[in-house]
């Protein structure tokens, strides 16, 4: 084997002359068995054998790191505005708001119906035996009605009429 | 533009920034601290994370800062990269005697590169080790891409100086 090529690699790379790709040649050159290298070569073999990239982080260095940058993100703070803050009260509120409004329109429905319930016409009792009474005081009655209403009526109808003459 | 996502973009960094963090630190638990420094860094910058033009490279100028930050503080002890554990064998040398000094060859490399001065060492991991162009490098420590090319090149020579002289006289 030629090792020519190999020896002006080593005198080029002590002379920073060489690529990557080179050093690279040299590394896996000198990765062999030592016994199988020429005499000459031979004293480079622990110079490069020390470049081999070896020192390592145990397993475990993963977990520790993420386990220290994902708990700041938990306890990562939360801006909260004054209406986020207060949102709770607010609910309490308006369900407090609709009970009572519920709560109303129930109570006035029920003294409704207990107000209907306070007209009954069968506890009425006759208050006049003879009917010829009875018919005067319903025509008396109907007589003032009457009169409320035309009085009533006559005070509207003046207006009216004023108003009326006055666009005409 | 591709949106980058922390655990498929970032999280797999983590090897890359480590290494260079000892390098710097030579220390591995400080390296480790600085990896993570780093990640929590890069996360709470996240809003910013379209407008990076290459999340490694941001991602390795953080690493390499807060590795320098926490090598002033901690100046007054002068580190060496800790070797304790051992470093997986790349040779299938049959002979564990031979083995075992190849390893040794390795380690005093690796504490030679230890030695340099911190550009050069950073700007030599990122070249030989993770393989970065010139201008990348230059990029995540903010030089121009010569005085990165200088910096490697003082940092291979040094090396190979000081491997020779070492290999023939002894430490």
């Amino acid at each position: 084997m030629d090792y020519k090529y190999i020896e002006q690699l080593i005198e080029r790379y002590f002379q920073c002359e060489t690529t990557l790709q080179e050093e690279q040649i040299l590394r896996a050159f000198f990765a062999q068995d030592e016994q199988e290298l020429p005499q000459q070569l031979r004293q480079y073999a622990p110079l490069f054998a020390a470049m081999q990239p070896e020192a390592a982080l145990d397993e475990n260095f993963d977990e520790r790191i993420l386990s220290l940058i994902e708990e700041p993100k938990v306890v990562k703070a939360r801006t909260i505005s004054m209406r986020e803050r207060l949102q709770p009260l607010f609910r309490a509120a308006a369900i407090v708001a609709i009970v009572l409004t519920l709560g109303n329109a129930m109570n006035i429905t029920l003294k409704q119906e207990q107000a209907q319930d306070d007209i009954n016409y069968a506890a009425y009792k006759d208050t006049y035996d003879d009917p010829a009474v009875a018919y005067d005081h319903v025509e008396d009655a109907l007589q003032l009605i009457s009169e409320g209403f035309s009085q009533v009526q006559r005070a509207d109808s003046m207006r009216h009429d004023s108003l009326y003459s006055k666009v005409q | 533009m591709k949106k980058i996502d922390f655990r498929t973009d970032i999280l797999p960094l983590k090897n890359e920034l480590y290494r260079l963090a000892l390098r710097i630190t030579l220390n591995p638990a400080e390296a480790e601290d600085v990896v993570q420094d780093t990640m929590l860094k890069i996360w709470n910058r996240r809003e910013q994370w379209d407008e990076i033009e290459s999340i490694e490279a941001f991602s390795l100028t953080i690493c390499r800062n807060l590795a320098l930050d926490k090598t002033k503080k901690a100046e007054a002890q002068v580190g060496q990269l800790d070797e304790s554990h051992d470093p997986p064998d790349h040779s299938y040398a049959s002979n564990p005697e031979e083995q075992a000094m190849q390893r040794d060859r390795v380690d005093l490399v690796r504490r030679l590169i230890g030695q340099l001065p911190e550009k050069q060492r950073s700007c030599m991991q990122l070249r030989d080790i993770e393989g970065k162009s010139y201008k990348e490098i230059a990029t995540v420590i903010g030089i121009t891409e010569q005085q990165v090319k200088i910096n490697i090149f003082r940092a291979r020579q040094t090396i190979r100086q000081k491997y020779i002289e070492t290999e023939k006289y002894g430490l």
